[in-house]
């Protein structure tokens, strides 16, 4: 460091004065010619020095807010997720107002009032009891199809076991009519055993994977036409005059949270077209082959009535040409 | 002073202007280091005290210009600190370590102590308060920062020899 003594004159008491004095100039100066000088500054000269000064400070912000917007990311993330979620719910209650606009009468909506936990996974308690005219036996459905039956009744609330639990039974059939037998749950283990079983089926009744399998309305329980599920396969058993088939069901019980109990009433009166089953589609393609086929027969009939009459004009030439 | 240590001053000066311009704000501590007090500090004592005191109004009006706290308060406490700060060098500027960092104490806390007093923008308790507990700690820190730059521009700022 320097130490040397420099001793100061009358210039140096003058630049200080002089400095003073603009010092107090500058301070005392009307806001509308301070304001103007000191923008003047900041725009030209001082430019460089305010943009490394506001730099530095949009820099520290976005260190001081680092956690912040990472916890605002992670709200937004986490709000994403209950949008899906809630998404799902409105599809799935959409899906349920349709089904109730098709059923139109005889059915009580309710909610499945538990999140099922272990040990719930074979009932269900339902939010509407039989004061809304819920009866044992009613069937459980959903807009996919055959959900379970109620067991209990209470008055304010029922119990209901679902297609999953050992002792829930279906008698059933192919949606085409051409094979029947008893669904019942598939007892295997592990993800297998959210499946159903076909048992009982005619060996002559052979059904092809994929064929969609329905209620048939035998026994009086469920009315003729509700989904259960659909054909994945045939189970290899020791039954000899029966086939056994394993099937998909129509309804996962992860997806149940509202369901509709059908009421005695609508149960014994049917429900007939509320499910778009093969059994339409089916119709719809044999009505639309007979329709072609009588278009062919009458095409066919038309061309033969063609011919017969050049025939008939020919013949009629002939019988007529030994005359003259 | 010799062109190479004027050029090396510079360097220092320009250094320690950027500074306070990007570390200052980038550190956002309520008792900040004052980077242009310590450059005119290191530059006070090194030229003539009526030279010292220009660069003083000169940096007050930049540093007014950019925080408009009070348009000229802070030239007048700068052109006053560097004067004083030039005409006391023979008495604080000795290789020691000490006396360095008590002479960028002063000479903050007196820098805060005119400005404050010229600005009038507070009175009273809070401008008891600001005199005696926040000024002396912004000194304590700035300091501490000006004996920071001084260890690490030492080889700077050291007179070459002839």
């Amino acid at each position: 460091m320097s130490s040397v003594a420099r001793t100061y004159g009358r210039r140096d008491t003058i630049l200080l004065a002089g400095c003073v004095v603009l010092s107090l100039v500058a301070l005392f100066l009307p806001e509308r010619m301070r304001e103007p000088l000191a923008t003047t500054l900041r725009r030209t000269v001082l430019a460089p020095l305010v943009s490394l000064q506001s730099d530095a400070e949009l820099s520290r912000r976005a260190w001081a807010t680092r956690e912040e917007r990472v916890a605002a990311r992670d709200s937004v993330t986490l709000r994403s997720m209950s949008v899906d979620a809630l998404s799902a719910e409105n599809a799935r209650l959409r899906d349920l107002l349709g089904l109730g606009a098709r059923l139109r009468w005889g059915f009580v909506p309710a909610e499945v009032l538990s999140g099922r936990g272990v040990g719930e996974q074979y009932t269900m308690p339902l939010s509407a009891g039989a004061r809304a005219g819920v009866r044992e036996f009613s069937p459980v459905v959903a807009p996919e199809g055959l959900v379970g039956v109620v067991k209990t009744a209470d008055p304010t609330m029922s119990i209901a076991i679902m297609w999953s639990h050992p002792d829930f039974r279906v008698s059933a059939m192919a949606a085409d009519g051409s094979a029947f037998g008893i669904v019942a749950a598939h007892l295997g283990s592990g993800p297998e055993r959210y499946l159903l079983e076909m048992r009982g089926v005619p060996v002559r009744g052979t059904i092809p994977p994929g064929t969609e399998i329905v209620t048939s309305g035998l026994g009086g329980t469920f009315p003729r036409g509700i989904p259960v599920g659909v054909v994945l396969g045939e189970l290899e058993t020791s039954e000899l005059w029966a086939r056994t088939y394993l099937l998909r069901p129509a309804v996962l019980p992860s997806a149940v949270s509202a369901v509709m109990v059908l009421l005695p009433a609508r149960a014994d009166s049917g429900v007939a077209g509320v499910w778009q089953t093969g059994q339409g589609t089916l119709a719809a393609t044999r009505a639309i082959v007979n329709a072609g086929d009588s278009l062919s027969r009458k095409s066919g009939a038309d061309s033969a009535s063609a011919t017969a009459t050049p025939d008939s004009l020919s013949r009629a030439a002939a019988t007529a040409e030994p005359r003259r | 002073m010799r062109p190479i240590d004027l050029a090396r001053t510079l360097i220092a000066f320009v250094v320690l202007v950027l500074l306070h311009f990007t570390l200052r704000p980038l550190l956002g501590w309520r008792v900040g280091p004052d980077f242009l007090v310590i450059a005119l500090l290191l530059v006070a004592i090194r030229v003539r005290p009526g030279a010292a005191a220009v660069l003083g109004l000169v940096m007050g009006i930049v540093a007014d210009s950019i925080e408009l706290h009070a348009f000229g308060a802070g030239a007048l406490a700068m052109c006053c600190v560097g004067f004083a700060a030039s005409w006391l060098k023979a008495v604080f500027f000795a290789d020691d370590m000490f006396l360095n960092a008590f002479f960028f104490f002063s000479g903050k806390w007196a820098f805060d102590i005119i400005f404050l007093l010229a600005e009038r923008r507070v009175g009273g308790g809070e401008l008891l308060r600001e005199l005696l507990v926040w000024s002396p700690i912004t000194a304590v820190v700035t300091a501490l920062w000006g004996l920071l730059t001084l260890l690490i521009l030492r080889p700077i700022l050291r007179p070459s020899r002839t």
